[in-house]
């Protein structure tokens, strides 16, 4: 479990954050949807522990980042704003490295990789380096290295950007897996479709601050609106950054 | 899992990805070559020019020789004496000869009459090398002169001495391996270049290039304690760092290998205790260097920039050792506790020949040491505080 409590963040004179809360529930999806520059990814780089925030504060399964971030952060499997990889590496040493930094080693660590390779459909990608992996497969290395540890929650900084439609349907298969397996996941997105395909619960967010809470159901009968579009619209108030 | 469990699993990672970075290989591999091999160079340069100038005498070309046959018969006592070029000026200028001596017609009328007759020496003084030529005319002129003046003296009634109140006696006691003394004076320079740039490529990488590949957000994602994370990148440029050191002090071990005694008429000597010695004093700051880079890396904008900055911060600790090849006054002893300074002021000396003094040592290495670890505790703070990922974070 995911929870944010009154988190505020600035950068410089930008009020990046302002005083958010909400809370994410093990064993469902939950989307945090907003435009382009609402917060997303300010709130999420705080939940997994490379942003502190200037004011409240984040735990996963009750652990305070600011008191105790390794523990909290080996609990947190992190699919990243920025996912950049090593060229230097094959996508194996990508896993087996960030398994190793969360204390897996020898043949849990390997089998646990060879599970994962299997489980992304990777194995004939498995020991080539990274350099000139295309976009499908970076996300599928990113997956595999954010998820080697078995964590109890998963949080995705939208995982399907620059995908193609295959991939995207594996990245969501994926996310329904985690969820039969009673993970906590939480990923944004700013794509509508994506959200309301896939989300139990919805956090909208805007300039900073939550605007809407609940079922995409309740989203929509919050606003009185008929699609989760209108919803959404209604609830940030205006459609500028939406997809 | 404990702190130093997880620093070795990034140093581990650092080097295999190191390891597999051609760049930084070659530069690793082939630099330190590079300032031994200068040495053999300059070596075998400078025993071939010593060697002319003792065989053949200095040589001299005089225009107009047949207006000052004396004078001429005089030069020849001190030096060869050859026909000038058509054109004195331009010869020298162009560096074809190093000296022309111009005697004009009047030469014998102003002599006679006892006015100062006229002589031109011409000469190109920002060439270092016609110096020696352009001495030995300047002394050889002078002394005629001075012959002739005594001459008109007696002639005069008046004893020469009387004009000589000083007496001086000039003793030149350089000897070949006291030039090539000066010559191994570099060896510092070249090992503090050597350590820059082993793990120049590395520092850059495992900062502002992990930064610029986005690879830096997913590894401060995950639970590991951010000091070992950046000691451990500092980690990895200090080991190409100190191998290349080591192979520069073992590429120096080899010059003598390379460079005959009996060729330069001298012999040049480290012994295997010598190189250990500037190697494990040069460790501290080869810990050092590498903090500096990653601190200095990881501000950088880009890895463009990074590179800019690190070429510019290798100068300053680098500079102080090239001037020391200039230097021979004795420094005072304060300068051994200024880390890269001291190590190279005591690596000059072991250089000469000259025994380790070991209070100077330990000020240099205790100093070096304290600096390091300052370095290092500067970099883990950086990193603890989210940067170089966030610089407001």
């Amino acid at each position: 479990m995911i929870r944010l409590d009154s988190v505020a963040k600035a950068f410089g004179k930008v009020r990046a954050l302002d005083g958010i809360s909400f809370e994410v529930p093990d064993g469902q999806i939950t989307g945090l949807l907003g435009p382009n520059g609402a917060g997303k990814t300010t709130a999420l780089r705080i939940v997994y522990g490379v942003l502190r925030p200037d004011s409240g504060s984040a735990t996963v399964d009750g652990i305070d980042l600011a008191g105790d971030r390794l523990s909290a952060q080996r609990r947190l499997g992190v699919f990243p704003h920025a996912q950049g990889l090593y060229s230097r590496l094959t996508a194996r040493e990508h896993v087996l490295y960030f398994g190793s930094m969360h204390g897996l080693s020898g043949e849990p660590l390997r089998s646990r990789a060879d599970q994962l390779i299997r489980a992304l459909a990777m194995e004939e990608i498995a020991d080539r380096r990274t350099e000139g992996f295309s976009q499908g497969q970076r996300v599928k290395v990113a997956l595999a290295r954010a998820l080697v540890h078995d964590p109890r929650n998963v949080v995705l900084d939208e995982p399907t950007n620059g995908l193609d439609v295959a991939a995207t349907r594996q990245v969501r298969t994926l996310l329904r897996q985690l969820r039969e397996q009673g993970r906590c996941i939480l990923f944004s997105s700013h794509v509508m479709q994506e959200v309301s395909a896939l989300c139990d619960r919805v956090v909208v967010i805007a300039r900073g601050r939550v605007v809407a809470e609940g079922t995409p159901e309740d989203l929509r009968r919050q606003t009185g609106r008929e699609s989760l579009e209108d919803a959404f619209v209604a609830a940030i108030g205006s459609e500028e950054g939406l997809a | 899992m404990s702190w130093i469990a997880h620093f070795w699993i990034v140093l581990a990672k650092e080097l295999r990805e190191g390891l597999r970075d051609r760049k930084a290989l070659v530069t690793a591999l082939f630099f330190p070559v590079l300032g031994p091999l200068l040495v053999v160079v300059m070596l075998f340069l400078a025993s071939d020019s010593t060697r002319q100038a003792d065989e053949k005498g200095v040589e001299i070309p005089v225009a107009g020789r047949e207006n000052a046959p004396n004078l001429v018969a005089a030069l020849e006592q001190g030096a060869r004496i050859v026909p000038a070029p058509a054109d004195p000026v331009e010869a020298v200028r162009r560096g074809d000869v190093p000296v022309v001596i111009v005697i004009p017609p009047d030469f014998g009328e102003k002599l006679r009459a006892g006015d100062p007759a006229p002589v031109r020496l011409v000469v190109d003084e920002s060439r270092h090398q016609s110096r020696p030529a352009a001495t030995t005319a300047e002394r050889l002129l002078g002394a005629w002169s001075h012959q002739v003046a005594a001459q008109r003296l007696v002639v005069r009634g008046i004893h020469p001495v009387v004009v000589e109140p000083l007496a001086v006696e000039r003793e030149d006691v350089s000897t070949p391996a006291s030039r090539a003394a000066m010559l191994l004076a570099t060896i510092p320079f070249f090992l503090v270049m050597a350590m820059f740039t082993g793990a120049m490529p590395i520092a850059i990488d495992v900062t502002a290039g992990e930064r610029e590949r986005q690879s830096l957000e997913p590894l401060f994602a995950a639970p590991v304690p951010r000091s070992a994370l950046v000691l451990a990148k500092v980690g990895a440029a200090a080991a190409f760092g100190t191998v290349t050191l080591a192979e520069t002090l073992v590429g120096f071990g080899a010059v003598p290998l390379a460079v005959p005694a009996t060729r330069i008429g001298f012999s040049v000597q480290f012994d295997p205790a010598m190189l250990v010695t500037s190697f494990l004093l040069c460790l501290p700051i080869v810990l050092l260097a590498a903090a500096l880079m990653v601190v200095f890396a990881a501000r950088a904008r880009s890895f463009r920039a990074a590179q800019t900055s690190l070429s510019l911060l290798m100068l300053a600790p680098s500079l102080p050792g090239m001037a020391l090849a200039f230097l021979s006054a004795r420094p005072p002893p304060g300068l051994y506790a200024v880390p890269f300074l001291g190590q190279q002021m005591i690596v000059n000396e072991l250089v000469r020949g000259m025994p380790l003094v070991h209070s100077q040592a330990m000020l240099a290495t205790g100093s070096a040491m304290a600096a390091a670890a300052l370095a290092c505790a500067f970099a883990a703070r950086t990193f603890e505080r989210g940067q170089p990922l966030f610089d407001d974070a």
